[in-house]
């Protein structure tokens, strides 16, 4: 009577129990951070207050002291913000739509990557924010009303789209995610012994009282934030591609970007889960939880994903010279060719060719090729976008203006800096809140009568 | 009850708000207080006030030093300018100006194209920013103290009465100088002083000796006709740039070029630098500059068949015939300051007949010609200690002399030296005494620099210092006494036909008065003559016999003549160095080369890539140093290749290398670290910008000689950051930016021909049409077209010469930023209008095509310019589309469409994304990336940091803060100023009566603007004329700015 065994493999291993599944969960928060935690979060708090002083400094100084030039107006700034928000994708796809497709695998990675959806937005969302040059005149973006003058925004600019899209992103993300938080942390509520970190977690839990109401209302949200989420993960990109799209600089100007840069993100998004995946499974012992199975069925996605981007890409070539526009034609020889031509084969060899490597089934569930790809891939895409910035950029139509992009300390501090926020942010995640989603996960436990009769 | 009778009880109390008065006294203050009577409403009053006041207090920004008119002055009305015509003239340059004061304060310089030689070069229009030159002496000197004027005054009368009592030498050292009043100064100083040997000597550190002295013209070139010239041929001859009257040469050149006239003046160049002049030649051909000499005597032997042909005579035949073809009607320049060059050219001249026709030799230029004799007898007088007292005034031989150390021990040895100059400069620091002089904005002054036409300099503003006019100083030294103002009235008394005060007050409104070459002489004549001047002019010129010397002196020359041969020349910007701490200037970037800030070493790419040096420049990648070495002196400067340049030569521009000691010559004279303040050396002084390379000028036969052969080069392996602001060189084929066609097609060919219209191939009732560009459209068009005013500009490529007056004349009127070296090498030049260069490439489409080379192979050699390319200069500014890219993607709507075509910046809204910047196509938009008026890094280069720099700014044109986007307005503060103009008369705005500032400035009338709805408006016809074109067509843009196919004159192919 293995019947569900025998078609499909276990989400969990381990024959775990739900005691046991609340206790791998929330024992890391009750318990001493373990000493690598304390030498991580060092490390990448230095690293983040490293960035906040090239940002202060660049706030105080202007923008000048990027590396941007009169020609080259964006680059790295603008490179890591679509970098950041790609990242941001997988962890609402992974929630809400493999949620509305009844994927429960995506039950043991959701609250991971759901939490470096957040914080990977929040990285993004900080970059058109500093790349202004005036940043304290920030909220003209905003369509405020009239006592703040009469000017009303502009309404064709695809940055203001951007506002939109992001910040509905980022709020709906971010309510998606705390939502499914509120059971978990009435659980630790329940079970933790300091005072003041029972008020705080009975604070954040809502006042849940884990009452059959309550699980009805839960599951209701949590549907109707998928709904609602699930085309977020699709216009989010889309636009944040249209702000090149809408241009008419040769190599922006291209109607494929939506659907290429969406495949794009979430061939990152998940890339950056799987890093993030694989550390936080060693280091917190959850190996029953995030299997293989998981690992490959992720990188079953990258394969997909990774393989539209690269279809993209012979695309974009193919009708640069199509068109028998020189400007088009001469900006994508130009990539392959010109200055810039390392950094678009560094796109074209991770983007292109690694994740093609997945195909061999070993690979593909092999815990430390993964995570080298994944960084590979998480590389590759920090390249794509730099290419699709700057060299499009550095030679447009008329050949005086010319130039190439150098960037300064400052550039490489501020994503390197974003990088330690984003770690530090996440390590504080992975000490203070539940990892997984304990109380979904009890959902898929297989406890059946056979398995029960076994352990008697 | 008591409403309706309308008790005063009632009408007591109902004017109170409470029926009982409230104890408010008591309550507040007690009883003490109770017998005051502020009530609550009183006590709101004052709560509402004190807190309003308190408001206000901290608000309002404190006001420094703004002091108001208290009785308005008759002729400034605050917020309207006041012009005052005007003449610049520097011994070098000349121009009539126009210098707008707004508030009383001189802020721009224009030409005055009604009176006059209105023409001006970017040298010119940027003078009015060395008025407020911080580092201007503010008062005499006594060595390095500060004296009072009456001290002073005292030294130099002690000085000339003990030389006049010992007959001792007395010099008086001056730019070139023109003016009949300062000449008569100098008699009436002589004349005081009649026992001591007073003599006067001109200096120029660029100097046309030669040329003045071949044709016979004493103190000055010949006038040189080039609106009747036909052909022009120059050897070595720079006359847009390094040239006497270059400005004004260049206008007339251009009215003899306009592809649509009767016909079009041919013009061959014979060079080895590529220079301004050259880069416009419809055939240039690189020589080497010992070559000069036998490229002239091959064209006086092809035109008259006397002497014999020689190594050059097959690149010189086509010139040669064409010269033939129209004689009496053609021009042969010869650059150099050779005499026995400058004696062919003139035989030439004389053998086609062009003396008196196109060289109008009793018409002088009395322009940059110095007495090279005169001043290296003095040098070695003053070196024998037999100068008793020098005086100098506008000279500065201890840095632009050949004989400069030899010079300064002279003047250590001089017993009373006093300098007029306006800073402690390399020579003035060197002397007892500063008197310093006035700014020529604060100054009388009158010229008589072309033969005939008199020309006045007027005060604009008061001395800002404590400074007095030299020519003041020698009148207070003299027995004449009195102000110089009431000294050049009586001279120009003299010169009156009929009413001398109407006559005096007709030639200061127009700043000038044309006589005729009739005209009484007025001023005393320049009695020190250098031997050689007198007996050249005295010499017969035409002879053979003089030509057959000079033909066997040349090719002794060419024959002689071995290793690398070096070519001295000045640049557009700095020219002889004068103005060399002019920070516009200093950022004007070489026309050719598009470098700022530097002076290096230029180079045939050939023979820089042979020696090993880098060959392309950018912001990381510096240039390589080199030494050249020529008769045992050296300058060490960084190489810059230059397509054009004959291999085996070099150049180097005067005018670098200013300050070398520290001397307090300017703020921006010096270079400036990465994050602000100066360079310095080890020991401790300020690196000056560029090398001084007037110590490698040789003295030939008397006169300086501006090239040398027997030069070495060699690499120090050191780098050296350029700063340049075009950084690739070639087109790369893209008709659609740059259209170009020759003199032959234009005339006979179909517009299509020269000037294809883009279309596109639509589908279109099953059918494949051609659509004109402007049919197809995404958008509503802006409802310009045909609807009120619709400015737009018109840009004249066959015209535009490249010389980048208008370049400086933006940023004086548009208040543009200096941002210094450093910012210009990162590609941060913040120009509203800039000129592209671009040279031809060996490789186009066509031949790429025909010799089937792959694309990818194409495009790269296209990277690579010719080795003696054809040059274009194409003046790009924001091209104010009418569907502008930028402005649909600013988020803020800080840009915008005007109802009258204008794309306009909002300052205020700009939040800085510079995605505007991003998604135009011409690449015009400048983001302020630093506060560039207050951030450390331009404090030494942008005068906007200097309280006396800030005084030059416009006040119709906002100072732009630190990240906000901007670009070229169409100088919107003109044409809002144009229309409340035509406003108060009551008129329609007249075609012509709005000027932008580049229009204005251009010598060449290569950018026209106006009223494209205006039917009857010159631009509108400009922009419906065949040759007019929309660049990038195809975007989609629709420019309000069209340019006009380049035309040249010249065959398809060139032999």
């Amino acid at each position: 009577m293995f019947k569900e065994a025998s078609i499909r493999e276990p989400l969990i291993l381990g024959n775990k129990s739900y005691g046991d599944i609340t206790a791998d969960v929330v024992g890391p928060i009750e318990n001493k951070a373990p000493k690598g935690w304390y030498i991580a979060i060092t490390i990448s708090a230095l690293i983040a207050l490293w960035g906040i002083g090239c940002i202060l400094y660049l706030i105080g100084t202007g923008i000048g002291t990027w590396g941007l030039n009169k020609t080259v107006g964006w680059a790295w700034d603008i490179t890591n913000f679509v970098w950041w928000v790609g990242i941001g994708h997988a962890g609402t796809l992974i929630s809400a739509v493999l949620l509305l497709f009844r994927q429960r695998w995506r039950m043991a990675i959701n609250r991971s990557a759901e939490a470096m959806t957040i914080f990977a937005v929040i990285m993004a969302a900080m970059f058109p924010g500093i790349h202004m040059g005036r940043l304290w005149l920030g909220y003209f973006v905003f369509p405020l009303p009239n006592q703040f003058g009469s000017l009303w925004v502009n309404f064709n600019s695809p940055l203001l789209w951007d506002v939109f899209a992001i910040s509905t992103y980022f709020s709906v993300s971010l309510v998606f995610w705390y939502i499914g938080l509120i059971p978990d942390f009435a659980t630790i509520r329940d079970r933790i012994k300091t005072p003041v970190a029972k008020k705080v977690y009975g604070i954040l839990s809502f006042g849940w009282s884990g009452k059959a109401k309550n699980w009805t209302r839960f599951e209701e949200v949590s549907l109707v934030l998928a709904g609602i989420a699930t085309p977020l993960v699709f216009s989010v990109h889309s636009i944040v591609s249209m702000d090149f799209a809408t241009s008419v600089i040769p190599g922006w100007h291209t109607t494929i970007f939506p659907p290429y840069f969406v495949s794009g993100a979430v061939f990152s998004g998940f890339a950056m889960v799987q890093t993030l995946m694989l550390i936080m499974r060693k280091t917190m012992r959850l190996e029953n939880y995030v299997t293989i199975k998981h690992v490959e069925y992720m990188n079953i996605v990258i394969i997909v994903t990774g393989s539209i981007v690269g279809v993209a890409y012979i695309t974009e070539l193919f009708m640069s010279w199509y068109s028998g526009v020189e400007y088009e034609s001469y900006a994508f020889i130009n990539r392959f060719s010109g200055p810039y031509l390392w950094a678009y084969w560094a796109m074209m060899t991770c983007n292109v060719i690694s994740p093609q490597l997945f195909w061999v089934k070993k690979w593909r569930r092999s815990l430390g090729f993964t995570f080298v790809m994944s960084i590979i891939v998480n590389i590759g895409m920090w390249f794509e976008r730099f290419v699709i910035i700057v060299t499009s950029l550095h030679r447009d139509y008329v050949p005086s203006s010319w130039s190439m992009f150098h960037p300064t300390f400052v550039d490489i501090g501020v994503f390197i800096g974003t990088i330690g926020i984003f770690f530090t942010l996440f390590l504080l995640f992975a000490r203070f809140f539940p990892v997984l989603a304990l109380n979904e996960l009890k959902s898929i436990l297989k406890v059946s009568g056979e398995e029960h009769k076994n352990k008697h | 009850m008591e409403e309706l009778h309308g008790t005063k009880e009632f009408m007591d109390s109902s004017a109170k708000e409470f029926k009982t008065e409230l104890p408010v006294e008591e309550f507040v203050a007690g009883a003490a207080q109770a017998d005051l009577s502020s009530g609550r409403r009183d006590f709101l009053k004052f709560l509402g006030f004190s807190v309003g006041a308190a408001t206000l207090a901290a608000c309002e920004t404190p006001v420094v030093r703004a002091i108001p008119y208290v009785i308005k002055p008759e002729q400034v009305t605050p917020g309207m300018p006041t012009y005052y015509a005007s003449t610049f003239h520097d011994g070098f340059d000349y121009g009539s100006i126009l210098v707008k004061t707004r508030e009383g304060r001189p802020i721009y310089i224009k030409g005055n194209k009604d009176h006059g030689h209105g023409s001006l070069n970017a040298r010119i229009n940027a003078s009015v920013l060395s008025l407020y030159d911080s580092t201007r002496l503010t008062g005499p000197r006594k060595g390095s103290e500060s004296t009072t004027w009456a001290s002073a005054d005292e030294a130099i009368k002690k000085a000339l009465i003990d030389a006049n009592a010992a007959s001792a030498e007395v010099v008086l050292l001056t730019e070139p100088i023109a003016s009949p009043s300062t000449l008569n100064v100098i008699a009436e100083l002589k004349a005081n002083y009649p026992s001591a040997n007073i003599s006067h000597v001109p200096y120029a550190p660029v100097s046309f000796e030669a040329m003045s002295q071949a044709y016979g013209t004493a103190n000055g070139t010949p006038y040189l006709d080039f609106k009747s010239a036909k052909v022009v041929v120059c050897v070595a001859a720079d006359f847009m740039n390094d040239f006497p009257l270059s400005a004004q040469y260049t206008t007339a050149y251009g009215s003899a070029r306009k592809p649509e006239g009767k016909w079009m003046s041919k013009h061959f160049q014979f060079e080895s630098i590529m220079s301004l002049a050259g880069s416009n030649a419809d055939v240039r051909r690189a020589i080497k500059p010992s070559e000069e000499g036998l490229v002239l005597a091959s064209i006086y032997n092809h035109i008259t068949g006397q002497g014999s042909s020689n190594a050059t005579s097959n690149i010189t035949k086509g010139a040669a015939e064409a010269l033939k073809a129209v004689p009496g009607e053609s021009l042969v320049i010869c650059g150099n300051n050779d005499i026995h060059c400058q004696n062919i050219a003139v035989a030439i001249n004389e053998a086609l007949g062009n003396i008196g026709n196109t060289i109008q030799k009793d018409k002088t230029v009395q322009l940059a010609v110095g007495d090279g004799t005169a001043f290296a007898s003095l040098v070695s007088k003053m070196n024998s200690g037999a100068v008793d007292v020098l005086m100098m005034h506008g000279v500065n031989p201890a840095y632009d002399s050949p004989m400069a150390e030899e010079f300064k021990t002279g003047l250590g040895k001089v017993t009373n030296s006093f300098s007029f100059s306006s800073h402690a400069d390399e020579t003035a620091s060197l002397c007892a005494y500063i008197m310093p002089s006035n700014h020529a904005l604060e100054s009388w002054n009158d010229h008589h620099v072309v033969s005939g036409h008199y020309a006045l300099s007027q005060p604009c503003i008061q001395p800002l210092y404590d400074t007095r006019q030299y020519q003041g100083t020698l009148l207070a030294m003299s027995a004449k006494g009195g102000t110089y103002y009431d000294f050049i009235k009586s001279t120009w008394a003299g010169m009156a036909q009929g009413d001398a005060t109407a006559f005096w007050n007709n030639a200061l409104h127009n700043g000038s008065v044309d006589m005729g070459l009739q005209a009484p002489v007025v001023a005393a004549p320049v009695t020190v003559k250098s031997a050689t001047q007198e007996v050249t002019a005295a010499a017969p010129t035409n002879t053979s016999g003089s030509v057959s010397t000079s033909i066997a002196a040349v090719e002794k020359t060419a024959s002689s003549a071995s290793g690398i041969e070096v070519v001295l020349y000045t640049k557009q910007g700095i020219g002889t160095g004068a103005q060399a701490t002019n920070p516009w200037l200093q950022e004007l970037p070489d026309p050719i080369t598009k470098v700022c800030w530097d002076n290096y070493i230029t180079m045939s790419p050939a023979q820089a890539k042979e020696m090993g040096f880098t060959l392309y420049m950018a912001q990381e990648t510096p240039a390589s140093v080199a030494t050249v070495e020529v008769n045992g002196k050296k300058v060490t400067l960084p190489v810059v290749p230059v397509p054009g340049q004959k291999a085996g030569t070099v150049g180097i521009a005067l005018g670098y290398g200013r300050g070398a000691n520290g001397e307090h010559i300017g703020n921006a004279a010096f270079q400036t670290k990465e994050y602000g303040g100066y360079d310095l050396d080890d020991s401790g002084n300020k690196k000056p910008i560029g090398a001084n390379a007037y110590a490698l000028v040789a003295m030939v036969n008397g006169m300086a000689s501006y090239t040398l052969s027997g030069a070495t080069v060699t690499g120090t392996g050191e780098e050296y950051a350029i700063a340049s602001t075009q950084t690739h060189h070639t087109i790369m084929d893209r008709e659609s930016v740059l259209k170009e066609t020759v003199l032959g097609t234009f005339k006979n060919g179909e517009q299509n021909d020269y000037n294809r219209p883009h279309t596109l191939k639509m589908h279109e009732h099953h059918e494949v049409v051609d659509k004109p560009i402007k049919e197809v459209d995404l958008w509503d068009p802006h409802p310009v077209e045909g609807i009120g005013h619709w400015w737009g500009l018109s840009i004249d490529l066959s015209s535009c010469l490249g010389c980048g007056a208008c370049i400086t004349a933006c940023h004086s009127e548009n208040n543009v930023p200096v941002v210094g070296k450093d910012e210009v090498r990162r590609s941060r030049d913040m120009h509203w209008l800039r000129i592209d260069r671009y040279f031809t490439s060996d490789m186009t489409k066509e031949k790429g095509e025909a010799e089937g080379i792959g694309t990818i192979d194409m495009y790269s050699k296209m990277e690579i310019p010719s080795e003696n390319p054809s040059v274009v200069h194409m003046p790009m500014m924001c091209q104010h589309c009418n569907h502008a890219p930028c402005e649909t993607v600013c988020p803020v709507a800080a840009t915008t469409h005007s109802s009258e075509g204008l794309n306009q910046m909002t300052y205020n809204r700009c939040i800085g994304t510079r995605y505007c910047a991003n998604n135009c196509p011409y690449k015009v938009r400048r983001f302020n990336w630093f506060n560039y008026k207050a951030y450390a890094k331009f404090s030494e280069v942008n005068p906007s940091q200097d309280m006396m720099g800030r005084m030059v700014l416009n006040p119709d044109v906002t100072v732009r803060s630190r990240g906000v986007m901007e670009k070229c307005s169409m100088c919107v503060q003109r044409i809002q100023a144009g229309k409340l103009d035509s406003k108060i008369k009551g008129i329609p705005v007249a075609d012509g009566s709005i000027e932008t500032a580049c229009s204005e400035a251009c010598p060449n009338n290569c950018i026209t603007f106006g009223d494209i709805n205006d039917t009857g408006s010159k631009v509108h016809g400009l922009r419906n004329d065949k040759r007019a074109y929309l660049a990038l067509e195809e975007v989609g843009t629709q420019p309000s700015i069209n340019y006009m196919v380049k035309v040249r004159n010249r065959e398809e192919t060139l032999a």
